[in-house]
C-alpha cells in the first residue's frame, strides 16, 4: 500500500543528483566495483575457503572470543559438554533470581537439554513464541514483564566479540532485548573469525535466494551502555545489562 | 525545519567561553573521547593498517557519491523488493510531510525515536506535536536535551554539556523523581519512563549509519538498544536518511563497521549493529507490519555540486573532527547555530542552509588540520573550509559576496601594495615610517585607526622590524 507520493518525486530526485555530477544519462551498468560484482560461484568459493580456515583454526578462534568478549563486559562461561551448558545456564538463571524467565524456541535446545536444567532446580519458563493458545500479540507484554531471557545465534564473530541473533519464527526479537539479564548460547561450529567472514557468509544467503533470507538481524557485543551524562560509562540502560555467553565445545 | 541560528556566531561563542559550565564540559568530557579513540585505533583490526584502512573508506566513499543516482536507484529497487517502502525528499518540510502522511495512515498516536541527526534538520518533534502526535527521543542524550528544550551540543554525545545535577533536576520536573547525583540511578529512572513509552509505541523513527544498496539494508551503530527497540516494538517503522549515507555491498560494511565506533567513541564496535531489510516477514514473531525509507536532500544537492566541497559527504558522522578541533573545544555545539557543529558543521552548514548568513562559520577553524588527521574517511577538512572561505568572499552564484565593501576595498589595497617587490618594498618603507609613532618596546598596542582598531582590542601587532631583512643581509647580517 504505497502512500500517494511514493516514487512521484523519484525520477526528477534522480535527475537533480545526476545533473549535480556533471551527467547527463543513468549509469546503466553494474559500477566497477569488486564488493558488488562478485558472482555467485566466486562467491561460494570464497564461503568455502572461509569455511575450511574457521575449521582448522576453531581452538584459536574460540580462544580469541572469549578473550575480546571478556574485554567487552560480556561474562563469558566456556563448557564442553552441552550438559554442561544446559546447567550452566540454569546455574546463571538460579543466581540472577529471575522471577520470570522467558527463552525463544532456537534449534539450540533440540540439543542443549536447558528445560531439563531449569526444572531440576525448580525454575519455571515461557517459551515466547506464538502457537498453541499463545497470539503473537501476548508476546510484547511477555516479554516486558520478563527479567531473563535466553537464546541461541547464528553465529559468533571473534573479532569484535559480538553475537548475531536472526529473529524469526520461534526466535523473537524481544527476548534478548526486553530482560534485564541475557543468556546466549554459542557452539563452536558457529564461530567466525571476523566481520569479513559474516558478511562473506551472508551476502552469499542473499545471492541464492533473497526471498528466505532474513531481513533483520543484530550484532550484541556486550551489555546495553551509555555515556550520555558526563561521558560517564554506565552499563544497562534500554537493553539487557547483565549478558552471559555460554560457549560450547572446543 | 530546524531553526538556524549561524548568523549570531560571533555573540554565541563569546556566550559559551564566558559560561563556565560548557567550559567545565568541555574541557573535562572531550578528553574521553580522544584518549579512547588513540587507544583503539593502536589495537588489532586484522592484517590492515589504520591508515590503509582510511585510504580505503575515502575512495569508496568518493566512488558512492560519484554514482549516487545509480546507488540510490538501487536501494530503491531493493529496499521494495523486501516488502518496504522508499520515498525522495526534497528538503525537511517534504520529509516532515511524508512522515506526517505515513502516520496518518497508519493512525499513528505515539512515536519513539532512536537518535537521527537528519530528523534534527527537519524538525520532525515539533511537526509531530503539531499534528497530535507524541514523539519522545530514546537516546539517553537526546531524551534530556528533549526535557530542556535544546539542540545536540555534539553529534553523538547530545547531553555533554549536561551535568549529572541538572539532570536529576529535569527529572524531578518531568518525572516527579527524587533529585540524585548517582549517575547509574538517572540512568533506571530513564530506563523505567522510557519502557512505557516503548511499549506503547505505533511508530518508531529511527536514523540510518548506513545503507545498503545491494540488499537495501538499513544498518544502525548503536550502544543502549533503544535503537532496537524503535526498530522491534511498534507496529511501523520509518527510518530516514540523508542521501549520501550509501554503501554499495554488504562486504563494504566490515570497514566501516571497524572505523566508525573507533573513530566516535573509541569502542572496537558498539553494543548493538542492527540490520534492517524491510518488514518483519509473515512468519516472525514480533517486528514491525510497515517499513519505510525517507532519503533526504535538503541542501545536500549543494555540495554534490561543487566538485570540492562534494568530498563533505562522504562524512559518516563520527565526531572525531568535533573532538580534536581546538576551536569546537573551546565553543562547543550550540554556537555554529544549525545542527553540525565542529570542522565538518563549518563545512556543511553554509551550503546546506545560506552561505551568506553562515559566512562566519568557515573561519571558526585555525586551519591547524587536526580534523582532517582523524577523519576516518580522509575529508580534507581544511581544504574545504578555505574553499568555502573563498566562496563567501567572492560571492558563489547562490549568494552575493558576504563580506562588505570596505573589507574588499582593503583586500585591493594589500593586493596592490605586496603584489610586486617594489610595490612591498615602497609600502613597508611608508608603513615604517607610519608606525614609529606608536610602537612601543617593539610591539603596537593599539591601532588608532578606526577601521582596524578592533585587531588590537585582545592582542598585541608585532611592529615591523627598523631595518628589513633584505637590508642587513646585504649588510652582512651584522646587528641592527
Amino acid at each position: 500500500m504505497p502512500t500517494p507520493d511514493e516514487h512521484e518525486n523519484k525520477e526528477a530526485f534522480l535527475k537533480r543528483v545526476r545533473e549535480a555530477l556533471g551527467r547527463s544519462e543513468p549509469i546503466l551498468h553494474t559500477p566497477d566495483h569488486a564488493s558488488l560484482k562478485t558472482t555467485p560461484p566466486r562467491q561460494e568459493e570464497k564461503v568455502r575457503t572461509i569455511q575450511a580456515k574457521v575449521e582448522a583454526r576453531r581452538p584459536q578462534l574460540i580462544a580469541r572470543l572469549a578473550e575480546i568478549a571478556g574485554a567487552a563486559s560480556w561474562n563469558v562461561h566456556r563448557v564442553n559438554t552441552v550438559e554442561g551448558a544446559a546447567a550452566t545456564v540454569a546455574e546463571i538463571a538460579g543466581r540472577a533470581n529471575a522471577k520470570s524467565i522467558v527463552r525463544s524456541a532456537e534449534e539450540v535446545f533440540s540439543r542443549v537439554d536447558v528445560d531439563g536444567a531449569l526444572r531440576r532446580r525448580g525454575l519455571s519458563w515461557t517459551v515466547l513464541a506464538s502457537g498453541g493458545r499463545r497470539r503473537r500479540s501476548d508476546l510484547k507484554r511477555l516479554a516486558f514483564a520478563s527479567d531473563l531471557g535466553i537464546t541461541g545465534v547464528t553465529f559468533a564473530i571473534a573479532e569484535t566479540g559480538s553475537c548475531v541473533i536472526t529473529p524469526r519464527r520461534g526466535v523473537a526479537r524481544l527476548t534478548s532485548l526486553a530482560p534485564a539479564t541475557l543468556v546466549l548460547i554459542v557452539e563452536a561450529e558457529q564461530v567466525l573469525e571476523s566481520l569479513d567472514d559474516f558478511f562473506a557468509i551472508t551476502r552469499l544467503g542473499y545471492q541464492r535466494d533473497r526471498g528466505r533470507s532474513p531481513s533483520y538481524f543484530n550484532f550484541i557485543s556486550g551489555p546495553s551502555r551509555t555515556a550520555d551524562i558526563e561521558q560517564t560509562l554506565t552499563i544497562g540502560v534500554h537493553g539487557p545489562g547483565e549478558v552471559h555467553m555460554v560457549l560450547v565445545g572446543q | 525545519m530546524a531553526e538556524v541560528k549561524t548568523a549570531e556566531f560571533k555573540q554565541a561563542s563569546g556566550r559559551a567561553i564566558r559560561n563556565p559550565g560548557i567550559q567545565h564540559a568541555l574541557d573535562h568530557v572531550m578528553s574521553h573521547f580522544t584518549e579512547a579513540r588513540a587507544a583503539v585505533i593502536e589495537a588489532d583490526y586484522g592484517d590492515e593498517s589504520w591508515e590503509s584502512m582510511r585510504t580505503r573508506a575515502a575512495a569508496l566513499k568518493s566512488h558512492t557519491i560519484e554514482r549516487l543516482d545509480y546507488y540510490l536507484d538501487l536501494v530503491d529497487k531493493n529496499v521494495r523488493r523486501n516488502g518496504g517502502h522508499v520515498y525522495f525528499a526534497d528538503d525537511a518540510a517534504h520529509a516532515n510531510r511524508i512522515v506526517l502522511e505515513i502516520a496518518e495512515r497508519a493512525g499513528v498516536k505515539r512515536v519513539i525515536k532512536s537518535k537521527s541527526m537528519v530528523s534534527e534538520e527537519m524538525g520532525i518533534n515539533p511537526a509531530l506535536e503539531g499534528a497530535g502526535i507524541e514523539p519522545v527521543e530514546t537516546d539517553l542524550g537526546e531524551y534530556i536535551i528533549q526535557l530542556a528544550g535544546e539542540t545536540p551540543f555534539h553529534i553523538i554525545a547530545p547531553a555533554m554539556h549536561k551535568t549529572r545535577q541538572e539532570v536529576s533536576d529535569l527529572f524531578q520536573d518531568w518525572l516527579k523523581t527524587a533529585p540524585t547525583d548517582d549517575i547509574k540511578r538517572l540512568c533506571v529512572i530513564a530506563r523505567d519512563a522510557l519502557r512505557e513509552k516503548f511499549e506503547a509505541a505505533d511508530m518508531g523513527i529511527s536514523g540510518a549509519n548506513f545503507v545498503v544498496a545491494e540488499t537495501g539494508t538499513v544498518v544502525l551503530v548503536t550502544n543502549e538498544g533503544n535503537g532496537r527497540m524503535t526498530t522491534s516494538v511498534p507496529r511501523v517503522h520509518v527510518a530516514i536518511s540523508g542521501m549520501e549515507k550509501i554503501l554499495p555491498a554488504m562486504e563494504d560494511l566490515p570497514l566501516f563497521l571497524r572505523l566508525l565506533p573507533r573513530s566516535a567513541t573509541g569502542q572496537r564496535i558498539t553494543s548493538y549493529n542492527t540490520f534492517v531489510g524491510g518488514p518483519r516477514a509473515a512468519s516472525d514473531e514480533d517486528g514491525p507490519e510497515e517499513f519505510h525509507l525517507i532519503l533526504v536532500d535538503n541542501g545536500r544537492l549543494n555540495l554534490l555540486k561543487d566538485e570540492v566541497l562534494r568530498e563533505a559527504l562522504n562524512c559518516i558522522r563520527c565526531g572525531a573532527c568535533l573532538n580534536h578541533c581546538p576551536v569546537y573545544r573551546k565553543i562547543g555545539g550550540h554556537a555554529y547555530g544549525w545542527v553540525y557543529s565542529g570542522p565538518i558543521g563549518a563545512v556543511v552548514t553554509p551550503p546546506m542552509t545560506n552561505t551568506k548568513i553562515a559566512r562566519d562559520l568557515p573561519f571558526a577553524s585555525t586551519l591547524c588540520g587536526a580534523c582532517r588527521d582523524v577523519c576516518p574517511v580522509k575529508i580534507d577538512l581544511p581544504r574545504l573550509l578555505l574553499h568555502l572561505r573563498q566562496r563567501v568572499a567572492e560571492g558563489d552564484g547562490v549568494d552575493g559576496p558576504a563580506n562588505g565593501w570596505s573589507e574588499r576595498a582593503f583586500a585591493r589595497r594589500w593586493y596592490n601594495a605586496v603584489k610586486t617587490r617594489k610595490a612591498l618594498e615602497s609600502s613597508t618603507r611608508l608603513a615604517r615610517m607610519l608606525q614609529r609613532p606608536i610602537v612601543r618596546r617593539g610591539v603596537i598596542r593599539k591601532l588608532p585607526l578606526p577601521l582596524v582598531a578592533g585587531w588590537t582590542k585582545d592582542r598585541d601587532f608585532p611592529a615591523l622590524a627598523p631595518k628589513p631583512f633584505r637590508q642587513r643581509w646585504r649588510e652582512g647580517l651584522g646587528g641592527d
